[in-house]
């Protein structure tokens, strides 16, 4: 795409996704909004696993820290801004990330998952066990949620005014969407990729591998963060299971490996293809894991570059050379 | 005897009981995983459903017996089957798509697990000679988790005469070290690791159907104890059996007197103690550097 | 001062003595290549100066400075780098990707998450121009590992060399090329090399004997000789040591 097709098709999403609420009505906003919560929070963990080649089975740490830090600051600090709280939930994230960072840099590979697994897990537990925190199993529910005031313009209300805050929280999404993008387009973002073929190769050539991942963890980290954080307000509700659970750490991995790993966008693709295939299965038929038990295992065993990897391969073969094959970028 | 030391030792055998049981379940997936490099997170499905199979051996036998001996068995008859028909496919992909097949497969059995048996918590009654208690040397044992320490034990034994004293076993051995060179002298690796993955499978069977009458049998089994297992190999370290042994027991020690005494922070605990365990060792406590 | 020195460098593995007392001395700018029969032990003196092993005795000098026992990464940094006898390359990414890497690190440009790379024309034209000189242009858009062996080898060395280390360590570069591989990587190497000191093990000794300015022998661990490939080539003990098992 050169870019002033890009440009148009920036434009082009961005009326689409403004003309949502009006043309749809409030069901079918907040299921977009949802979506586009969890495509974030997925291409926040693909900026791990696809581009550095670090598996992480515990991502969910972060979205939660997000979601918990935002609804408590709303529920202790009276007379918060919005954006502070949000800003909040972010900066906990990315603090949890960089604690992290001397024990997560050192391992990599299926300790590294694993390792992510059993953090989250304890972050699970503890969020249903100091229930004088985090209210257990009942969660933060109804925590204020200020307006936002832009100074000097005024303040646009956001609690039970779903239109309002389907616009703030997609203009928030669509930053940190463009922010991760724009990440793997710079020098550092190449410095991930000669990671994830070659660690070895990149220390030897001068790069500071374990710093380089440090600072991608962190990114990462803030980015799953923004994604709870609004998760948290969009349902003025943060509980363990919808937060922390197994399956909050689960759910990106899903929708990365159907949408297509090597891709900047596969992952947000999957996230519909996911959700999409949820909705319908929890309509039509009562045994919905059964339905994403075999879809996995479909996906893994036949298409495991997922969609787009196999539209790029399709059309790797009406083309006449063969640019870099698997999980890749184009330069130009 | 003095109440108070009958709960004490009761509560320490109760521990010890469940740890053996969790070593039984991770000591097959640390295996699996030392050998094969393979993630097997269906390996908490197939302990739930040789629990399940158990309690249908029992419905309809009433014999308690029968049912420890076929339940393991058909349980790993379908993770052999899940390993032979699937898991080999997806090795190329490296533990991303192990660990996504594995999950998928799970949520299959959980499925159907549910769907055969229903979501209600189901009870798979004890022999009547294991119930009860017994008195040893003027202290009262419940009669139960002393045959579970005593049937892991026994199967432990088994496994490392097995492996050492066997010409198979050493084959084992040897492709756990390394599969390459193995296979290079003619030996059907391919089997050995079925058989491999279906004694681990096996021994996590024996696991459910012998925890079956404490816990009852439920679909969130499989969550429930497959988490605690995850937990002890992370802990215990991949590949190191000897860590996995030591941090069972310490977590069935720990979730059973943390119950007693703190009973809210009891998981706590438990994940505390791991977090520690990693925060100095990140590849567990006796893990090896490169799995 | 010679720009690498080892000082009675010993080694053994459990019982086997692999090096012996070995004092090697290569100087600033020259090609000095590092010979031997197999076994001679040359592989092991390539890992203890590059940092894989720590030697069991003696002491390896960079510039003057005491760099035993230093990690890989810690010796690239000073000065050291070094290209792989197995292919080592950034497989999934394009041979234009690999060499903007090694430029980049070249650059110092290790952190920057603030620019558009593409945007980076300086970077380009650099990455582009040593595509051109190493022959690999028309596959600027291939994955690495799609090319033919010779061309990922030469990606390789010049992973090896795009940067601005000082001293750079060969290790079989010509592994598995045909002649003519062989013989445009020593014009290759010959080229990107100017200025810069090299130290190469090799087997090949076309490759040796074009690229070299002095030739150590090692022979059971410890060294046979040293000198101008003339020297070496008229060395008597060398030949015996050799005994048919090379072709001079």
């Amino acid at each position: 795409m050169s870019a002033t097709q890009r440009r148009l098709a920036c434009v082009v999403t961005a009326f689409a996704l403004a003309a949502i609420p009006p043309l749809f009505g409030p069901y079918y906003t907040n299921l977009f909004l949802t979506f586009a919560i969890f495509s974030v929070f997925s291409v926040s963990l693909n900026l791990l696993l696809g581009y550095t080649g670090l598996f992480s089975f515990g991502h969910a740490m972060f979205f939660g820290t997000g979601a918990y830090a935002t609804a408590l600051a709303l529920k202790h600090v009276s007379g918060l801004p919005l954006l502070a709280a949000v800003g909040i939930g972010v900066a906990a994230a990315a603090l949890l990330a960089l604690v992290l960072c001397p024990i997560v840099v050192r391992v990599s590979g299926t300790a590294f998952a694993m390792l992510h697994l059993a953090f989250s897990q304890m972050m699970y537990v503890l969020a249903l066990k100091l229930h004088n925190i985090t209210g257990g199993e009942d969660g933060i529910g109804n925590f204020p949620i200020p307006a936002l005031t832009i100074p000097g313009v005024g303040s646009v209300p956001m609690k039970d005014e779903p239109a309002n805050f389907y616009y703030f929280a997609i203009a928030l999404l669509a930053l940190s969407l463009w922010l991760m993008w724009f990440f793997t387009r710079t020098p550092l973002g190449q410095v991930q990729l000669a990671i994830r073929e070659n660690a070895r190769r990149t220390d030897y050539l001068g790069f500071r591998v374990a710093q380089t991942k440090a600072v991608i963890y962190v990114f990462a980290a803030a980015n799953a963060g923004v994604a709870g954080s609004l998760y948290g307000l969009f349902h003025d509700l943060v509980s363990a299971d919808g937060a922390l659970g197994a399956l909050v750490s689960f759910a990106p991995i899903i929708n990365i490996m159907i949408g297509g790993i090597g891709t900047f966008l596969g992952p947000v693709l999957g996230t519909a293809i996911f959700e999409l295939i949820e909705e319908l299965a929890s309509r039509y038929t009562e045994h919905v894991e059964l339905v994403i038990g075999l879809l996995l295992v479909v996906v893994i065993m036949y298409a495991p570059m997922g969609v787009l990897g196999v539209a790029r391969m399709l059309r790797q073969k009406w083309r006449r050379d063969a640019p870099a094959a698997g999980a890749l970028q184009k330069t130009s | 005897m003095n109440p108070t030391t009958s709960m004490y030792v009761a509560q320490g055998l109760h521990g010890l009981a469940y740890g053996m049981i969790l070593f039984l379940i991770a000591s097959g997936l640390n295996v699996i995983f030392g050998m094969m490099g393979v993630l097997n997170l269906a390996h908490a499905s197939f302990f739930m459903l040789s629990a399940y199979l158990g309690y249908q051996v029992v419905a309809l036998t009433g014999n308690f017996w029968l049912a420890l001996l076929l339940a393991p068995l058909g349980s790993a008859l379908v993770g052999v089957a899940m390993e032979r028909f699937l898991l080999r496919r997806v090795h190329a992909f490296g533990h991303m798509g192990e660990l996504i097949l594995t999950v998928g497969v799970g949520s299959i059995v959980l499925a159907a697990v549910k769907s055969i048996w229903g979501t209600e918590s189901l009870q798979l009654k004890m022999p009547a000679i294991l119930s009860g208690r017994v008195t040893i040397a003027g202290l009262d044992y419940p009669v139960y988790r002393l045959f579970i320490i005593g049937l892991a034990l026994l199967i432990l034994a088994v496994m490392t005469l097995l492996l050492y004293r066997t010409r198979l076993g050493k084959i084992v051995r040897a492709a756990v070290s390394d599969a390459g060179m193995v296979n290079a002298l003619g030996i059907n690796i391919p089997l050995v690791f079925m058989l491999v993955f279906g004694v681990g499978v096996w021994m996590a069977g024996i696991a459910g159907v012998a925890i079956a009458p404490i816990l009852t049998v439920f679909p969130g089994l499989a969550d429930q104890v497959g988490m605690d297992a995850f937990i002890v190999v992370v802990t215990g370290g991949f590949g190191s059996l000897a860590g996995a042994f030591i941090v069972s027991l310490i977590f069935g020690l720990l979730s059973s007197y943390g119950v007693q005494f703190m009973s809210e922070l009891a998981p706590v605990l438990i994940v505390a103690f791991m977090a520690i365990v990693l925060a100095i060792r990140p590849h567990g406590l006796l893990g090896a550097r490169d799995s | 001062m010679s720009i690498l020195e080892t000082k009675g460098l010993a080694h053994d593995f459990g019982g086997l003595q692999v090096l012996c007392g070995v004092d090697l001395r290569v100087e600033q700018g020259e090609r000095h290549a590092i010979i031997g029969p197999n076994g001679a032990g040359k592989t092991t003196l390539f890992n203890i100066i590059t940092g894989t092993y720590r030697p069991s005795a003696g002491k390896v000098y960079f510039k003057g400075r005491d760099v035993t026992g230093l990690a890989p990464h810690a010796l690239s940094r000073l000065g050291i780098g070094r290209s792989f006898q197995i292919t080592s390359t950034f497989g999934r990414l394009t041979a234009f990707q690999n060499i903007r890497l090694a430029v980049l690190a070249r650059r110092g440009i290790r952190f920057n998450a603030l620019r558009s790379i593409d945007a980076m024309d300086d970077v380009t034209k650099e990455t582009d121009a040593v595509l051109a000189r190493i022959n690999l242009g028309a596959e600027r858009d291939r994955a690495a590992s799609a090319l033919s062996y010779g061309k990922h080898r030469a990606l390789e060395i010049s992973l090896a060399l795009a940067s601005d280390q000082e001293l750079v360590l060969l290790d079989e570069f010509a592994a598995g090329m045909s002649r003519d591989e062989t013989h445009d990587a020593v014009e290759l190497i010959r080229r990107l090399t100017e200025g810069r000191t090299v130290v190469l093990i090799e087997h090949d000794m076309d490759a040796v004997f074009s690229l070299a300015d002095r030739i150590t022998v090692l022979h059971r661990g410890e060294i046979l000789a040293t000198g101008t490939p003339a020297e070496i080539r008229a060395n008597e003990a060398v030949k015996e040591a050799y005994l048919g098992e090379m072709e001079f």
